[in-house]
């Protein structure tokens, strides 16, 4: 994150900002470029033999049976913000995690300039990745998150990957509500293991408009990806969430439903709730893929499972905290249930795994 | 604890709140050192949060790019020039160190 100002910078700023009266130019320290990065060191226990449990639907691989993995939530990424001019920005960002070829492997997450119009409105151009969900854009960054990482099943048709495009950021306030339309248009590759278009590029176009008001927080978005590769796909995923969080505590809930001839109509949700009593915060989260019709893939019920999880996040230093969750995942179809990969032939519907996962998250 | 700005505008505590969580770009928040006294009791009175979960929500906003956490100076005296010298600028200092160089848009018990 952005360092702490010493009192000689400070003056500094204070002395540009009296020489100049511009708002604008507050922002004169770290003028041209800043540096931030994040990261998770973790660790996940399965107790279930027949499957890997997995932190992301890429991931081939993640805890098995009597197994610690640290592949589901270990990640490190690194960000440089550059000031071009006044109203011109880029980003740059890289994340390291284990990637859908099993492979420690650093990618470019973000890297785009941006273009401030109006102070309502701005324009990126390059690549952003897709705001598909909540929390769909900061998965990765672990201190961002009230979980150990976003209820798998929320992600399960779509890993919240990058597109390479444009994107369109609006803010419009109606009173005390402000909402923040986007629209975002690119081509991005969408590598599932083993599944949809590995190898040929789709476009994708998404709008989402994010209503504020206060303490609340209601998302509503459609996005679509088109792509002519075998299986050809017409994805359409419409999502919505609610979230509420004055401080002392917070609910949320995120939906959504999506619509692909090949594989099916689907629909995933969690509710999650929890409360902050000094530095220690837990929370519980009930999460769920279920199948709605079938495809011509005849795929009859891809990605079913839920999950029951509760878990703490303690904030013991600053910049730092750590989290334990525990939760119990059931499998309600051999179909490529989301929370797992390597299902073995022995896997059953109705099979439980329990799952321990703690993380030490970091930002800087 | 008060709020101040150069014009004498009330805000609510809603607006002051929206400011400095990142959810208003209306005016130039200015911040105190995080974990200071008089920061710890801006954000727990004004926003009802502390100050890891401040740094969690600013997280989200820089790591997206929508948004760089309120620049910090050292002490009172340092944001009341500030404010003083930009319009656009709010900060919180304490009561005692109002003068009149600035305004006191909301003032927080």
């Amino acid at each position: 994150m952005i360092s702490k100002v010493t009192p000689a910078v400070a003056a500094a700023v204070l002395a540009l900002v009296t020489g100049t009266g511009h708002a604008d130019t507050i922002d004169t320290i770290d003028r041209y470029v800043t540096f931030s990065g994040f990261g998770t060191l973790g660790v996940v226990h399965s107790d279930y033999s027949q499957a890997d449990f997995i932190g992301n639907v890429v991931q081939p691989r993640g805890a098995g049976f009597k197994s610690w993995s640290a592949t589901p939530d270990s990640n490190l990424g690194g960000q440089a913000k550059f000031t071009l001019a006044d109203s011109l920005s880029g980003v740059f960002q890289v994340l390291s995690r284990d990637d859908a070829n099993g492979q420690w492997k650093p990618t470019v997450e973000w890297a785009n300039l941006q273009y401030q119009i109006t102070a309502d409105l701005k324009v990126r151009v390059g690549r952003m990745v897709l705001p598909t969900y909540e929390y769909s854009d900061t998965q990765y960054v672990g201190y961002s998150l009230p979980w150990v990482r976003i209820p798998i099943e929320i992600a399960y048709t779509d890993a919240g990957l990058h597109s390479d495009g444009l994107d369109v950021l609006y803010r419009v306030k109606t009173g005390s509500v402000t909402q923040n339309l986007q629209l975002q248009w690119g081509r991005t590759r969408v590598d599932l293991p083993g599944s949809e278009f590995t190898s040929t590029p789709a476009t994708v176009v998404v709008f989402s408009d994010t209503l504020q008001y206060g303490d609340t927080s209601l998302r509503l978005v459609y996005q679509r990806y088109s792509s002519s590769g075998f299986p050809p796909v017409q994805l359409g995923v419409t999502g919505a969430g609610l979230t509420y969080d004055p401080g002392g505590w917070f609910v949320m809930a995120d939906s959504n439903y999506s619509q692909d001839k090949f594989f099916g109509d689907l629909f995933s949700w969690y509710l999650s709730g929890g409360v902050r009593i000094g530095r220690f915060a837990p929370y519980a989260i009930y999460s769920m893929s279920r199948a709605q019709s079938v495809g011509t893939s005849r795929l009859t019920a891809l990605g079913n499972d839920h999950t029951v999880a509760a878990g703490v996040r303690w904030d013991f230093a600053k910049n730092l905290d750590t989290k334990l969750q525990l939760q119990q995942v059931t499998i309600d179809s051999l179909d490529d249930p989301a929370s797992f990969a390597n299902l073995t032939s022995r896997a059953r519907v109705g099979d439980k795994a329990d799952v321990l996962s703690w993380t030490l998250d970091f930002v800087f | 604890m008060v709020i101040v700005n150069l014009a004498a505008a009330p805000m609510s505590k809603e607006q002051v709140a929206d400011l400095y969580l990142g959810r208003s770009d209306d005016c130039i928040p200015i911040d105190q050192p995080v974990g200071s006294g008089i920061y710890v009791e801006f954000y727990k009175k004004v926003t009802g949060r502390d100050s890891a979960q401040v740094k969690a929500i600013w997280s989200r906003l820089l790591f997206t790019d929508r948004g760089v956490a309120p620049k910090q100076l050292p002490n009172s005296a340092a944001v009341k020039k500030a404010v003083a010298a930009n319009p656009k600028a709010v900060g919180y200092i304490e009561k005692s160190a109002v003068d009149a160089s600035i305004k006191v848009v909301l003032s927080v018990n």
